[in-house]
């Protein structure tokens, strides 16, 4: 879910078609139009006329930019999409790259356009760099699957050859420096080099773009080359090229790049891409190029999806405002994707489209009608009942993370290199404090015993919740249980106070249940108990031990116990 | 004398004893602070209380005060009954010199042990004035040998006061002269005599005072007490003693008290609502696999949000030892090319390893999907209030450990409209809200996808939460031919406003003084 700032002017200039009289939206509505993109405006600075907005969509990024936003909204008032002259066959491609055998290996695909008669303006190159930025992050993830160059157009000269390199081999000005540098030196030093060098350099031979005259263009997915690659404001040739491993994401972006150019008045002529090997679309693919497939749906399952009869004119209305190819059938309607989407998977991402074009204002709720029987699952209920009797039993309850670490769920405990002291464990710690999750709750309770000597006592403390337990014959490696903690802490806490509190507990609970000397490191020898019910085991009660207590810093006597609720309704 | 009834029966048990004290007197006895507290049978401590309390309400006055000067030893006279004063220092130093015929000056005295000079000339002037010294050429001091009565008197003065004090008039003019000579004064503090004035107050009964005493000693046949006791009850005792009346507008003392906490209870309310909706609870693992947790959700396994910057990673067990083969093979296809859904699939081949590693849970949705796999009732409603495990930093908006409220309806009457007449229903039971505003929204499992706001009675304008109709690529795989809406709610911010806190890590906080006082208004 990428935000971008755009600017108002701007994107009013857009949204008029560059007629000459733009007209001022008030932001109140561009809110409401921000609907048709799923935006949401985050931010607007009156005096630079930015506006922030934050796009939902991540299968749309033709909508990450300022002329995707301006481009649905004008479709919908316009009512159709406007051709794009450039994809019409007969436009031809005096421009080539070629691409060198071994390509395949390393970062396959390039798809590439030129685009002249657009005059970059402040605002549009802002827009051209952010829009590089965010699809090569987002939608390319992070470089990988697709980046993006833009350089000075006549300063190349043709055809353009996509090939493998030895990193010492090549070497170019990069952006951002004032050096010749050789690639294997960029990607030592060159701080895009270090964030993105892992993509490519893994194979020994590095991608290089270089023209006709042997001047590199660029070092893909890394960096520009200072010469070629540095467009500034004012420049009216430009040509774009897209790399990548997917060779329908690379085509997509460069039709998203391509479209931005021509709706700010570029006239886009296309390359012609020749590969040594046979692609999905061919050895010779010319770009931009529309991939879309036409679909058929049928209009009663747009209908029974939305819960109300439209009508195939209304549908097919509704598609073409926004922006799809639509030809109506008989009880269906044929419909094509605009040439900067591709995210028509199934027939219910049309239904979504149809929803939004014609606003979700128009759909009137209606209740679910059907009868349900409500509940709460058996665990739920025996929680409840516990945490019921709790209350009643004069203690607070208490809510903790569950997520913690292993010196608060172990190793204070003294439980380090014991059974009780096993954890499930985090495997990319972000932070220790948040590295385990707890295998038991007495922990939780004494973090706020620790942390509230200054409060009244006595402490009466209990929680009920879930815990992981390590268990090797469970599919996961692991067990969710319910467990119920409790403590009492004051100057004269004792082991029958607290021994008291679980007799009542298990008395409604309808358990009978023994307690079994157990050697807990934990608990003071000779007063813990394991409390067992029908001949299992179910928890453990106890005085903590005082090196525990010391450990926490605690300067208090507590007792306790630790009841695993599921294992004792089991 | 106009004296209510509420103040004689609220007196305490000390105050009682002294106005009946004066009370058996005839009237207009006037008693000083000893005699009354003698008769009265109190300690002194017990008897000044009880006499500021009656002072205050006005039952007894005070008829006189009476100074007298009263003379003690200082700590530093102590000193001297232990020791020797100066002036005894400086004649036996002034003896001792004559018996061995050594010259004594007054720096030589000055220069004894412990003998201030300022002392040492006091005491000089003082025998010298006596006749008891002689100052003769070059300074030398000399005895005439004769006695002291200065020094006599302060010796006499010293053993007499020690450890006790005497009325200053008890003493002779002489001795009185030699006392105000050598007791502390302004500027002086280094003296051996202290003349304090004691204050002695004599007290009589106030006219009002006169009533309630007379009052007390008519119903004085009946004991007070304090407690109804077990014993006053089965002897039935208590028919013959009277309970004194407590002052009830004192502030309570304070009780702990069995309480559930504020942030669970808020939990409970919407539990209740959910289940009084018609809703079954249901329930997942903390651990899940990347199966359920996404693959199940159609979250491709290259979404960026299942890198590993945004999910935890289990480090041991890596990952779960079998997930059912039938309903992982059809996900597998649905992933890599629809399958039978209709759909395109997203068109990578599936790492059927990667769907077996665990993650800590990360959405709520992991446990729909697993409804949705061990056959659901149709129609069927289902919500889970499930713990989930963020990959982030923790700050006042952030936290990676928290509940997500999520669930979903199934139904062949399950559609969009039906979708927003669900999400209004939350809207009006969850957050009481009459306004609501459906936007369009997005979520990699659902389509279409619609965002719940709603104008709070106390927020404004605010995401309630998110839903959508489940994408046939997530419910045909798993068995699932009807329609289902999939819907979450965001409901921690209206927590935090129920519960009047602004930092999100404050619903889990360590804080038991905070959690016992907050009380929350859902």
């Amino acid at each position: 879910m990428p935000t971008i700032t755009i600017y108002k002017d701007d994107f009013e200039s857009l949204l008029n078609g560059g007629s000459s009289e733009n007209r001022t939206i008030p932001i109140e509505e561009l809110e409401t139009l921000l609907m048709l993109v799923k935006g949401e405006l985050k931010g607007h600075t009156p005096e630079t006329g930015e506006l922030r907005i934050e796009l939902q969509d991540s299968n749309r990024p033709d909508l990450w930019c300022c002329e995707g936003i301006a481009r649905q909204i004008r479709i919908k008032q316009q009512g159709q999409l406007s051709p794009y002259p450039f994809l019409s066959g007969k436009s031809k491609s005096r421009m080539q790259i070629i691409v060198k055998p071994g390509m395949e290996q390393v970062r396959p695909y390039v798809a590439a356009c030129a685009a002249r008669g657009y005059r970059v303006t402040t605002e549009g190159l802002a827009q051209l760099i952010q829009t590089q930025e965010k699809l090569a992050e987002i939608f390319g993830h992070k470089r990988k699957t697709v980046s993006i160059g833009i350089y000075q157009l006549l300063k190349i000269k043709f055809p353009v050859s996509y090939e493998l390199v030895k990193p010492e081999e090549a070497r170019f000005t990069p952006l951002g420096m004032e050096t010749v540098m050789t690639l294997a030196e960029i990607l030592m030093v060159h701080p895009k080099g270090l964030e993105y060098g892992a993509i490519v350099s893994g194979a020994g031979w590095v991608p290089l773009l270089r023209d006709a005259a042997g001047q590199p263009l660029s070092f893909p997915p890394i960096i520009n080359s200072r010469e070629v690659g540095e467009v500034q404001v004012g420049d009216d040739q430009l040509f774009v090229e897209v790399t990548g491993t997917d060779l329908c994401m690379v085509v997509l972006t460069l039709n998203i790049f391509a479209s931005n150019l021509a709706d700010r008045g570029a006239i886009i002529e296309p390359v012609e891409v020749q590969y040594p090997m046979d692609t999905s679309l061919g050895k010779r693919v010319k770009t931009p190029q529309d991939l879309g497939k036409s679909k058929a749906i049928r209009i009663d399952t747009i209908e029974q999806a939305l819960g109300q009869e439209l009508g195939a004119k209304t549908v097919a209305q509704a598609l073409k405002t926004y922006g799809y190819h639509v030809a109506p059938g008989k009880g269906s309607v044929k419909v094509k994707l605009p040439l900067y989407r591709q995210d028509l998977m199934h027939t219910m991402d049309v239904v979504e489209d149809v929803a939004m074009s014609l606003g979700y204002a128009e759909f009137t709720p209606v209740m679910p009608a059907q009868f349900t029987v409500g509940g709460l699952s058996d665990i739920e209920q025996t929680s409840d009942r516990a945490r019921e009797l709790m209350v009643g039993l004069g203690f607070q309850e208490i809510i903790s993370n569950i997520l913690g670490s292993p010196e608060s769920y172990s190793s204070r405990m003294r439980l380090d290199e014991t059974e009780w002291g096993r954890m499930v464990e985090v495997d990319n710690v972000m932070s220790l404090s948040f590295s385990c999750l707890r295998q038991w709750i007495l922990p939780s309770l004494l973090r706020v015993e620790a942390a509230s000597s200054r409060a009244f006592y006595p402490h009466r403390l209990f929680e009920a919740g879930d815990v992981a337990i390590p268990d090797a014959t469970h599919e996961l490696g692991s067990r969710t249980d319910t467990v119920l903690g409790a403590m009492i802490a004051h100057a004269g806490a004792h082991f029958s106070e607290i021994h008291s509190c679980l007799d009542v507990l298990f008395y409604y609970l309808g358990k009978e249940y023994s307690l079994e000397t157990i050697q807990h490191p934990s608990f003071l020898e000779g007063r813990a108990g394991q409390i067992v019910v029908a001949g299992k085991p179910v928890g453990v009660i106890g005085e903590l031990h005082p090196e525990v207590l010391e450990r926490w810093q605690i300067a208090m006597p507590v007792v306790a116990f630790d009841v695993n609720l599921s294992q004792l309704m089991s | 004398m106009d004296i209510s009834s509420a103040v004689i029966d609220s007196l305490h048990p000390l105050e009682i004893k002294v106005l009946t004290t004066l009370g058996a007197r005839q009237s207009e006895t006037v008693l000083d602070s000893e005699q009354l507290a003698a008769a009265a049978e109190l300690e002194p401590s017990q008897f000044s209380m009880a006499v500021e309390w009656l002072l205050a309400k006005g039952l007894i006055t005070i008829q006189a005060e009476t100074v007298t000067p009263v003379v003690s030893l200082t700590k530093v006279g102590e000193e001297y009954y232990q020791g020797a004063a100066p002036i005894e220092r400086v004649l036996s130093a002034a003896r001792d010199a004559a018996g061995t015929g050594k010259r004594l000056t007054i720096p030589d005295l000055q220069s004894h042990d412990g003998l201030d000079p300022s002392d040492v000339s006091k005491a000089v002037g003082r025998l010298k004035k006596e006749g008891v010294l002689l100052i003769v050429q070059g300074g030398c001091i000399e005895t005439t040998g004769r006695p002291s009565p200065t020094v006599e008197a302060i010796r006499l003065l010293l053993q007499q006061l020690h450890d006790s004090s005497c009325e200053l008039a008890k003493f002779s003019d002489e001795h009185r002269r030699v006392i105000e000579d050598y007791a502390v004064k302004r500027g002086n503090a280094k003296e051996p005599f202290r003349v304090d004035e004691r204050v002695t107050r004599a007290f009589r009964l106030s006219p009002s005072g006169a009533v309630a005493a007379a009052r007390l000693m008519k119903q004085g046949v009946a004991e007070e007490v304090s407690q109804v006791t077990p014993e006053l009850l089965k002897d039935g005792s208590w028919r013959h003693k009277r309970f004194r009346k407590y002052t009830i507008s004192l502030r309570a003392p304070r009780v702990g008290t069995g309480k559930k906490h504020p942030y669970r209870e808020f939990l409970d309310t919407v539990k209740t609502k959910l289940v009084s909706m018609g809703f079954q609870e249901m329930r997942g693992p903390l651990v899940e696999t990347e199966f359920w947790n996404m693959d199940a959700l159609f979250m491709p396994q290259f979404h960026p949000a299942r890198d590993i910057h945004d999910v935890y990673f289990v480090k041991q067990p890596t990952h779960a030892s079998v997930i059912d083969e039938s309903v992982l093979a059809h996900v597998a296809q649905v992933h890599q090319h629809g399958a039978a859904t209709g759909s395109t699939g997203w068109g990578y081949s599936f790492d059927i390893q990667r769907a077996k590693r665990l993650v800590l849970r990360s959405q709520g949705t992991a446990v729909s999907a697993r409804t949705l796999a061990a056959s659901p009732s149709i129609p069927g409603k289902y919500f889970s209030i499930a713990r989930c495990f963020r990959y982030d930093q923790v700050d006042a908006t952030h936290a990676t450990d928290f509940f997500q409220v999520e669930g979903i309806v199934l139904g062949d009457d399950i559609n969009f409209r039906t979708l927003l007449g669900l999400l209004n229903l939350f809207a009006r039971e969850v957050a009481q809200a009459k306004e609501v505003k459906f936007l369009p929204a997005y979520f990699p499992f659902t389509e279409p996808s619609v965002e719940l706001h709603v104008r709070h009675p106390r927020l404004g304008w605010m995401e309630l939460g998110g839903a959508g109709l489940f994408r046939p690529e997530v419910t045909l795989p798993l068995g699932v031919t009807v329609p289902v809406i999939a819907w979450g709610l965001g409901l921690d911010r209206m927590a935090m406003v129920a519960l009047g806190i602004h930092d999100i890590r404050e619903l889990f906080t360590d804080n038991l003084e905070l959690i016992r006082t907050t009380r929350g208004s859902f």
